[in-house]
């Protein structure tokens, strides 16, 4: 009798097991699709570093409004492997790690960044990059042991594979100069157009940039030099563009660049930041155009620049009566936004934002009429700011909360 | 062939003859140890093995040291450890050397035009970059540098650098990445390593290739 009441209860106990098993199976897999899904479909994606020094990232579908903590919602990144320094595409972020000399693709699933795919790329370090396709990424750089000698990569992306790397017939520093900045890559038909400087270091902790912005003008696909046009209203052009934007093309095609001598980039801050015009089919630089930033109602240098459309762009501007060096540039709030008008080649306004924190950060995205700025602010907290590009009107969207720091970057995940 | 320190740097930036890596390669995964390092008269051999271990320690993977003790391994080890040993004793021998100084001093003179000095020091573990000196006096909490290091302190400490009169809180278990020049027109750099990126690349571009983070 026992001992079949035994026999009973084990037997339940086994059906128990087993329809919680199918059961939770069945939940699985009907949670698979759903998940990946709602992943897949993110549209922005955010960079955070947290008050204790963690990394993270963040997909949202909206920055309109609503508080996210990045240590709740967000995917805590490996600092030894990855960096702000990224390229963001077809939701997948591309990053080079130095160290291990390989280029990784990384995908977000399971709240966790995963390397997808990655290609060695030896003795490189990546100074600026342009999509020559949908699929087809072009990477500038220079040597890794001197940045004496500019160099090029083409990776097809959604393979990461291969196509063409080499040399680019860029003369090295020469004289005085020790090393070399690549600030803007832009292609136009088989013309592939390069803004560079030289560099001298004069101590460990001081270093000067030459009075010189240089333009060389290669042939593309092959790569040979046709021309280096050069002009010293201002240096420094550009800057590196994984970690903040510098230039663009208008819808007319027009292209417009930013130089940036201020300390934090060309260390010549006797020399003003201005934004360089490339007109539409031509093939020098616009010697009749040039904003001259610094000696504009801002008085200040700037680095960052972004279109809104129709002849208006944003930059980020700095204040020197602010912080006292380099030492403290990056975690003092001092940093402005301002309203260029392109067109009639003018500052137009100062936005009222709070003052901003982070040297050099990938901040503004434009979609349709609106403008979002994430600034952080060391009163009123980090925000997502709306900019609404026709009405001028401003108000405070998402709020990243908790752990953070500094918004690093914002991305469009789909550009 | 006589190994030294001088030797072993031009093994690691690959500039030595054939004979000469040979030489290099036969002493470090030799299985005797004819060659025994003589420590100046005074330092405890024991002490000096910890420390050197504390240091490399942290810096070796963890999967190696737990799951696989093998013959081969522990060759690396001490390799590793001789050629910190020889490091540390040309630091100490420095040390030893400058006649005012006490045990609440360490200065280091990095001569070498390419390689780091690695000190676990009192309080702080410190690395010093190529052509630098630093002298850390830790009763007072001032430092000398001309050149370039990496500091990490073992708890929160205030640092007052010579040419500045601001004193820079640290804290513990970060990493900041200090830079100043040689002459009294350069301004001292502070900032913490997470924050590298927000420093100039030119800047940037020389900290990581010196420092190889």
């Amino acid at each position: 009798m026992q001992e079949q009441k035994i026999y009973q209860s084990a037997k339940k106990a086994i059906l128990l097991l087993a329809s919680l098993i199918i059961s939770f199976c069945y939940y699985s897999c009907s949670q698979k699709p759903d998940n990946s899904n709602a992943l897949v479909n993110k549209k922005y994606s955010m960079y955070i570093l947290g008050k204790d020094g963690k990394e993270y990232i963040i997909e949202t579908n909206s920055l309109e409004s609503g508080k996210i903590l990045p240590e709740k919602q967000g995917a805590i990144l490996d600092a030894k492997a990855m960096d702000r320094d990224i390229i963001v595409k077809n939701g997948s972020y591309y990053h080079l790690n130095r160290k291990k000399a390989t280029l990784s693709k990384y995908n977000l699933q399971n709240d966790s960044l995963n390397s997808t795919a990655s290609i060695p790329l030896k003795d490189f370090s990546i100074e600026n990059y342009f999509w020559l396709g949908a699929d087809s990424l072009l990477l500038t750089g220079l040597d890794i042991k001197g940045f004496k000698q500019a160099k090029y990569v083409v990776i097809e992306a959604k393979k990461m594979k291969l196509i063409s790397s080499g040399n680019l017939a860029i003369p090295r520093p020469s004289g005085k100069f020790t090393s070399m900045s690549i600030g803007f890559v832009e292609l136009r038909k088989n013309h592939l157009f390069l803004g560079y400087t030289y560099h001298q270091q004069l101590s460990p902790s001081n270093y000067t940039t030459s009075d010189t912005t240089y333009i060389a003008e290669l042939r593309y696909p092959q790569m040979n030099l046709l021309k280096i046009d050069k002009d010293t209203r201002s240096t420094y052009p550009g800057g590196i563009n994984t970690v903040q934007s510098y230039s663009f093309n208008d819808e007319h095609n027009n292209y417009y660049f930013m130089s940036c001598p201020g300390i934090a980039l060309g260390n010549r801050p006797d020399l003003p930041t201005g934004i360089f015009r490339i007109k539409a089919r031509e093939e020098h630089l616009d010697k009749d155009y040039f904003i001259n930033i610094s000696s504009s109602l801002i008085n200040n240098h700037a680095y960052g620049l972004w279109y809104l459309g129709n002849n208006k762009a944003i930059i980020r501007s700095e204040r020197k009566d602010l912080f006292k060096g380099l030492s403290d540039h990056y975690s003092t709030a001092h940093f402005e936004f301002y309203l260029i008008d392109l067109a009639e080649a003018k500052v137009l306004k100062k936005l009222n934002l709070p003052l901003d924190k982070g040297t050099r950060r990938e901040c503004v995205i434009v979609k349709d009429n609106v403008a979002y700025i994430a600034v952080n602010s060391s009163t009123q907290g980090n925000f997502i700011w709306i900019y609404n590009i026709q009405t001028g009107s401003l108000k405070k969207g998402l709020e990243l909360a908790g752990n953070t720091d500094f918004i690093m970057r914002i991305d469009n995940l789909n550009p | 062939m006589n190994i030294n320190q001088e030797l072993i740097e031009r093994y690691h930036r690959d500039e030595c003859t054939k004979e000469e890596r040979t030489a290099v390669e036969d002493w470090l995964f030799a299985d005797d140890f004819a060659e025994e390092l003589d420590l100046p008269i005074g330092e405890n051999k024991a002490e000096h093995k910890t420390s050197i271990w504390n240091e490399i320690a942290p810096t070796l993977p963890k999967d190696r040291i737990t799951k696989n003790h093998s013959f081969s391994f522990w060759k690396g080890a001490v390799a590793a450890s001789l050629v910190f040993g020889l490091l540390g004793i040309g630091f100490y021998q420095f040390t030893l050397k400058t006649k005012n100084d006490s045990p609440q001093f360490v200065s280091v003179d990095n001569t070498s035009a390419i390689n780091v000095k690695h000190l676990d020091a009192n309080g702080y573990n410190i690395s010093v970059g190529p052509n630098t000196f630093a002298k850390i006096n830790y009763t007072t909490g001032t430092v000398d540098l001309s050149g370039s290091m990496l500091i990490s302190p073992k708890k929160d400490v205030e640092l007052r650098f010579k040419g500045s009169n601001e004193k820079i809180s640290l804290k513990m278990g970060q990493t900041y990445i200090i830079l100043n020049g040689k002459t009294g027109e350069d301004k001292i750099i502070v900032v913490s390593e997470r924050n590298l990126m927000d420093l100039p690349p030119v800047l940037q571009k020389q900290i990581t290739n010196q420092f190889s983070i």
